[in-house]
Order: structure tokens, then C-alpha cells, then sequence
């Protein structure tokens, strides 16, 4: 069954075309990866699917979920780990903790529980007191990524998840997504690095001009394959010799 | 290469200035700005001066206090930091920030910033505001030259509000013994002013109004020398420690009569973290306050009528309602709450709820306070407490529908300005000039006047209803 579907999905932002015709189907349990250069329309789609956005035309479903016509619903049964959000200013992450469990009817003890967890594993306890806007990039990061994880949910969307953070946390990182998708959950990562769409996905999508161009399963790629060559035979621009640029 | 440098900077700079404001407001909306300022400041100078509710003095003084109280807040602005402006503005970086990536040091992109703030501030409003006074000239109440005194002198105001705003920050950055400093100096002013040391004459207002030749060269050597001063203390490297707090945000949501509200919550405890606490929702009540009263007194003396306290206190404390909001909306925005299961019209319902809270009972004690000193009859203080809370549920009614969660940046928006200076002219006008000139024991026009109250409150309510679902559609396109 398809957790997220989407069927010719466009977008414009006056002259500019995020999405131009971006059709796809993400089964249950699946670790989907949308690759693709800046501005092909990976974050246009997630803010779409996430109720964030409405598009000119086309349909998404979440979970069974209309995110155009019930965005809040859909919210409701959902994560995100949007690329440039920060947590609240002037709350501390063990407030803004408080706030999301609330909003998300999470019970208090749960709530509890489910921040020792994570800070435990992004190892960041000893920032849970301090105001958001003191902390670090990587930190903030590590909150936002707690927040979208807070309620574990089926599904979850997360633009560039490893901005920021350090490569010790990266791995963890990188685990616990596999982890989280072996327990049958759902995520769509948007990223533009390639080697963490190898890495953790178990499927990638190269997105370009808003459109889906291309699909490859990165189990699927033989010994003398791989995603970058797929990726920069669908996308890299005819006009750039990229081998050239290697060798200066 | 430094001068050439330096006006490379300063170019850009200007250019950015520009292009931020109309990428906010649009081009042609923000180049109409300051013919709006133009027009609305010239209307107001001359219906004031006609009527004689006020004298060209004291639009004078009103002139230079607004435009103090303008560079103090683009002082501030300008040199808050990056996640400041991020709070403010949303996600940008200007050239002043950028001495962490071009070889260029942090004083010299402050010292240009501050030249670009005081030309172009000086020719996009303040001459516009100075101009304004055009119809006093005609009507022989003001020299021509006067109007090109007010244009420097207004210019030199603004820019000691950006200098005092800028120095102060800068010895902030100088850990203890900087805000030691900044204190004494503080306490100092505070000490020559209760000595009846006259501190105004050491401003250009002072210089307006005629100065000695050496209080002139005081006030016009003290700015440059603020901002070299402020340039030479400031510590490009100084970072704030990590400020950390108990668990305050449960308690606050524990306390609301809202059964689990944890938006309403999270919005007053914005509002109590940021710089000066909950005290700067009081202190827009206080100036209100203070202009009120200065007013009522002024209109008592000039047009020798015995105004209704009550009514015109109500309506002008009234107004209080837009700061409050501008407060309750300063530090999130609606996109950071499409992350979570939430509607336009929950955040809305948040800000109402946390609006009620804090704007109606600061407004209605700041009125009490008012008639205190002002007490007229029960009937004017009753009207003018429904006209309080009718007017303020009005404006919050009005600037929720135009400007959404964002009325601090629709300010430099001409139509949608124009838009909210008719919408809240269109009911405040009439009701002060009634309580100016209608006695105060009318028992007929104060009822009328109070059902007028009853209305404004109605019609901030419908506007509020409407407002939901036109920031519904507007927040995901």
C-alpha cells in the first residue's frame, strides 16, 4: 500500500516553475530519497505533501490523507524536519519539547521518556536549559530532529537531515533512520548530497526541472555503478564538462 | 582603495536597503511611501492647525520625539545580529554581517552602515515629513526656512536615536564593566534631568528652537562622536553566553483560564523572554498615557472647552491595541507552525486569547490610572471604558485582517498603510474630537458615544472572523 502519492503535481512561483509535473508512489516501510540539484523542486514537494503548500494542480495523498484539502489531519500523522527552521527562540529545548507534546497530545510521561531517549542519542542533555537561539546550528539541529521524531509517526519528511551535525552524530543519525524504516515506517528525505541518498536510502528518485526523471534502488547498482553516475547522466547540464572541471 | 572601498560599500548597501524593502512591500508601493507620508503628514498639519487642536510647536516636538523614538528602534535593528533579524525579517543576510566572510572589517561596514541609515532614512521619510509642513507655511504660521531646519534638525534626531541605540550596544559587547558604564551613564542623565539641567536644549529640538551658538556645536559634535565612539567600543568578537532557563513553559500553560492551551502559552512566554519583558506592553500604555493627557490639557487650554476625560483618554489608550499585538506576533511566524497539527485560525485563537490577557487589562488599568488624575463624571469614565475596549478589539480586529501575523513589516506597505490609517482614523477621529469638544455631562452623546464602543467591538469581531480564512489561503500559497 502507498503511504505518499502524488500525481502530476505542479507549482509555480510567478515565471518560475518548482514543480512542472511530479508524479510518485512511496510504499509503506520505504526509505525514499529525493535527489537532485538546488532548485529542482524536492522541498516544493515535501512542503505540498506536508500541507504546507497548495499546488496549481495535481493530487497527494499521506496515509490515506488529502495534505491540500486536511493539511491539520495530516499533520496530525506525520513528522517534518524542515531544512531551515529553528526551534522557538525563547524556548528551551525541554520547553519546546513540552509545547510539541502538547500540540500533539502526547502524554507528559511519554514526552519525558522520549527526550532522554534522544538526547541520549544526539547527545545533547546538557542543552536542554538553554535558550534555543544560544544554541549552535548542530544543536538546533538536533532539536529539530527530536521534534519530528517526538511522536514517532508512520511518516516522516525530512529536508537535508544531516545539516550541521557533526560526523559522530551523522552515523547515528544515518542508523537510526534505517532503524526506523525496519520497524515499517515511512520517510521521504530530500538531500543533495548523494553519498547519504546511497548510504540510508532504500530507494532515490532524482528530481530535476520539477519533474521525477529517474529511479534507482541503491541495492541495485552493480560493482561499476553508482548513484552519481546516475545522477549526473540525468541531470548534469550538457553544457559543463564536468570531467574537465575534475582535473583542474 | 579605503575610499574607493568604502563607497563600494556604501552603495551596496543602499541598494540592498532598497531592495529589501520593496522585495517586502513591492517596488512601487514602497517608492510611494514617502508621497503617502507626504500627504497623510500635510492633511494632519493642516486639519490640526485649522481647528487648533494643536500648535505648529507641538507638532514640532511630536516630530522630533517620533523620529528619536525611529532611530532608537533602527538602531536597533540594524546591529541586533543575524538571529535577531531572522526573528524579525525572516531568513536574510546583509552586507553589515558579512565581515566574517570578505576582508573587510566589522567597524568599517558599522561606520557605512550608519552613513547609509542617515541618508536614506533622511531623504525617503524625513524630508517627506518636514515638507509636510507646507501648509503652515502657506498659512503664514511657519518661515520656509524653517521647514529645511526641521529637515536637518529632524535628521540630526534620528540620527542620535541610532547612535545612543548603537553605543549602548556597543559597550554591551564589553561584558560587565561596558553595561557598568552604560548605567552610570544612564543614571547620570537621569540626575541632570531631576536637577532641572535642561537636557532638551542639548538636542536638536534644541537647536530648533534656537540654541546658543555653543549648544548648537554640543549637540551637532555629540553624534558623529556617539558613532565614532560606538564604532571604536565595539567588540566584533564579543559573544553573549548561552542564557539558560528553568522550566517555565508547563507553568505558564498551567496557569491560563484556557483548558491545555499550549499556543497561548508559548506566546506569552515569548513576549516575557524577549528584551524587556511583559514591562514593554505597560510601557506603549504609558506613552499613550502621557500623550493623552498632554492633549486633553492642551485642548483645554487652546480651544477654552471642558473635554469629556473619559472618552478621550478611552480612545486614545485605545490605540495601545496595535503594540500589543506587534509584541504578541514580533517572534514567530505562521510557517514555523506548519510543522505541527495547528490552523491559521488555532494561531489566531492563540494571539486573540493572549491579546485578551494582556492588551484589554494593561489598557483598562493604564485608563484607571488616567482618571485618576482626570475624573470627570461616572457617566464619561462608563463611556469612555466601552469606547477602551470597543476600540481596541477593533484595531486588533483591524490589523489581524490586513496585516495578518506580520503588522510590524506592513508599516512601509503604502496601500495596505493607507488601508489601516483610513481604517482606524475612520472611528477614532470623530470619537476624540467629540470628547474634545462635547462636555463632559452630555448624557444623550455619551451614550451614543459608548454605543459606538458596542460597535467597534462588533466589527473587530467580524474582521477577526473574516481574517481566518483570508490568512488560511495566504499562508500556503
Amino acid at each position: 500500500m502507498a503511504a505518499i502519492r502524488t500525481a502530476n503535481l505542479r507549482k509555480t512561483y510567478g515565471d518560475v516553475t518548482a514543480l512542472a509535473d511530479l508524479s510518485l508512489s512511496i510504499e509503506a516501510g520505504e526509505l525514499f530519497g529525493a535527489l537532485g540539484p538546488n532548485g529542482a523542486g524536492k522541498t516544493t514537494t515535501i512542503q505540498i505533501l506536508t500541507g504546507q503548500l497548495t499546488p496549481d494542480s495535481g493530487t497527494a495523498e499521506v496515509l490515506g490523507h488529502d495534505p491540500v484539502a486536511e493539511p491539520v489531519e495530516t499533520r496530525r500523522h506525520i513528522g517534518i524536519l524542515p531544512e531551515q527552521e529553528s526551534p522557538p527562540s525563547f524556548l528551551t529545548p525541554r520547553e519546546y519539547f513540552d509545547f510539541v507534546g502538547s500540540v500533539r497530545d502526547i502524554p507528559e510521561s511519554v514526552v519525558d521518556e522520549r527526550i532522554a531517549e534522544w538526547t541520549e542519542r544526539l547527545s545533547f542533555a546538557e542543552k536542554l536549559d538553554t535558550i534555543s537561539t544560544d544554541l549552535s546550528r548542530g544543536q538546533q539541529q538536533k532539536v529539530m530532529i527530536t521534534q519530528a521524531f517526538l511522536h514517532e509517526p508512520e511518516v516522516v519528511f525530512i529536508d537535508e537531515p544531516l545539516a550541521n551535525l557533526d560526523p559522530i552524530v551523522q552515523e547515528r543519525v544515518k542508523d537510526f533512520l534505517r532503524a526506523y524504516r525496519d520497524d515499517g515506517n515511512t520517510l521521504f528525505i530530500s538531500t543533495h548530497h548523494i553519498e547519504v541518498a546511497e548510504e540510508v536510502c532504500s530507494r532515490v528518485g532524482i528530481v530535476s526541472g520539477g519533474e521525477l526523471i529517474a529511479e534507482r534502488r541503491p541495492s541495485d547498482l552493480g560493482p561499476d555503478e553508482s548513484l552519481l553516475d546516475t545522477f549526473l547522466d540525468n541531470v548534469a547540464s550538457p553544457t559543463v564538462n564536468v570531467e574537465g572541471l575534475a582535473g583542474r | 582603495m579605503n575610499g574607493s572601498l568604502n563607497r563600494r560599500l556604501f552603495v551596496e548597501m543602499l541598494r540592498e536597503e532598497w531592495r529589501m524593502h520593496a522585495n517586502l512591500f513591492g517596488g512601487v508601493r514602497f517608492a510611494a511611501f514617502p508621497l503617502f507620508v507626504l500627504a497623510l503628514g500635510g492633511g494632519a498639519v493642516w486639519l490640526l492647525t485649522t481647528t487648533a487642536v494643536a500648535t505648529i510647536d507641538s507638532l514640532v516636538v511630536g516630530v522630533h520625539a517620533l523620529v528619536f523614538a525611529f532611530g532608537l528602534q533602527t538602531g536597533t535593528t540594524g546591529f541586533l545580529g543575524r538571529d535577531a533579524m531572522r526573528d524579525l525579517l525572516g531568513d536574510m543576510t546583509l552586507i553589515i554581517f558579512t565581515a566574517r566572510t570578505l576582508p573587510v572589517s566589522q567597524r568599517r561596514l558599522l561606520a557605512v552602515f550608519l552613513l547609509k541609515d542617515a541618508i536614506y532614512y533622511s531623504v525617503l521619510f524625513l524630508l517627506p515629513m518636514a515638507l509636510a509642513f507646507a501648509p503652515a507655511v502657506t498659512a503664514g504660521l511657519l518661515a520656509p526656512t524653517q521647514v529645511a531646519v526641521l529637515w536637518a534638525t529632524s535628521t540630526a534626531t534620528f540620527l542620535l536615536g541610532v547612535t545612543v541605540t548603537f553605543s549602548g550596544i556597543a559597550l554591551s559587547t564589553r561584558g560587565v564593566p561596558g553595561r557598568i558604564v552604560a548605567l552610570a551613564i544612564a543614571v547620570a542623565i537621569g540626575v541632570a534631568f531631576a536637577l532641572g539641567v535642561d537636557l532638551v536644549a542639548l538636542t536638536p529640538y534644541g537647536v530648533y528652537t534656537g540654541a546658543s551658538v555653543v549648544e548648537t556645536t554640543a549637540v551637532v559634535a555629540a553624534i558623529p562622536l556617539l558613532g565614532v565612539l560606538g564604532v571604536a567600543i565595539y567588540d566584533a568578537d564579543y559573544t553573549a553566553p548561552a542564557r539558560t532557563e528553568t522550566d517555565a513553559y508547563a507553568g505558564w500553560r498551567d496557569r491560563l483560564p484556557f483548558a491545555d492551551d499550549a499556543l497561548t502559552a508559548k506566546t506569552l512566554l515569548d513576549v516575557s523572554r524577549s528584551s524587556g519583558g511583559l514591562f514593554k506592553v505597560a510601557f506603549s500604555g504609558g506613552i499613550l498615557l502621557a500623550v493623552g493627557v498632554f492633549l486633553l490639557e492642551l485642548a483645554g487650554e487652546i480651544a477654552n472647552v471642558d473635554p469629556s476625560p473619559g472618552v478621550t483618554l478611552g480612545a486614545i489608550l485605545g490605540l495601545s491595541a496595535f503594540t500589543t499585538y506587534n509584541w504578541l506576533t514580533q517572534f514567530d511566524d505562521m510557517e514555523s507552525y506548519l510543522l505541527y497539527p495547528l490552523s491559521v485560525a488555532d494561531v489566531l485563537r492563540a494571539k486573540r486569547r493572549a491579546f485578551a490577557l494582556v492588551g484589554l487589562p494593561t489598557g483598562l488599568a493604564f485608563y484607571g490610572l488616567a482618571l485618576a488624575f482626570e475624573f470627570s463624571t461616572v457617566g464619561d469614565a462608563v463611556a469612555g471604558a466601552v469606547v477602551h475596549v470597543g476600540l481596541q478589539t477593533y484595531l486588533f480586529g483591524v490589523t489581524v485582517y490586513l496585516a495578518g501575523f506580520s503588522p510590524n513589516e506592513f508599516l512601509f506597505d503604502t496601500v495596505l498603510f493607507a488601508t489601516f490609517t483610513l481604517a482606524v482614523a475612520a472611528p477614532v477621529v470623530p470619537i476624540i474630537v467629540a470628547g474634545f469638544v462635547v462636555s463632559a455631562g452630555t448624557p444623550a452623546l455619551l451614550a451614543a458615544i459608548a454605543a459606538a464602543g458596542v460597535v467597534l467591538a462588533a466589527a473587530g469581531g467580524l474582521l477577526v472572523r473574516r481574517a481566518t480564512p483570508k490568512w488560511e489561503r495566504l499562508s500556503r500559497t
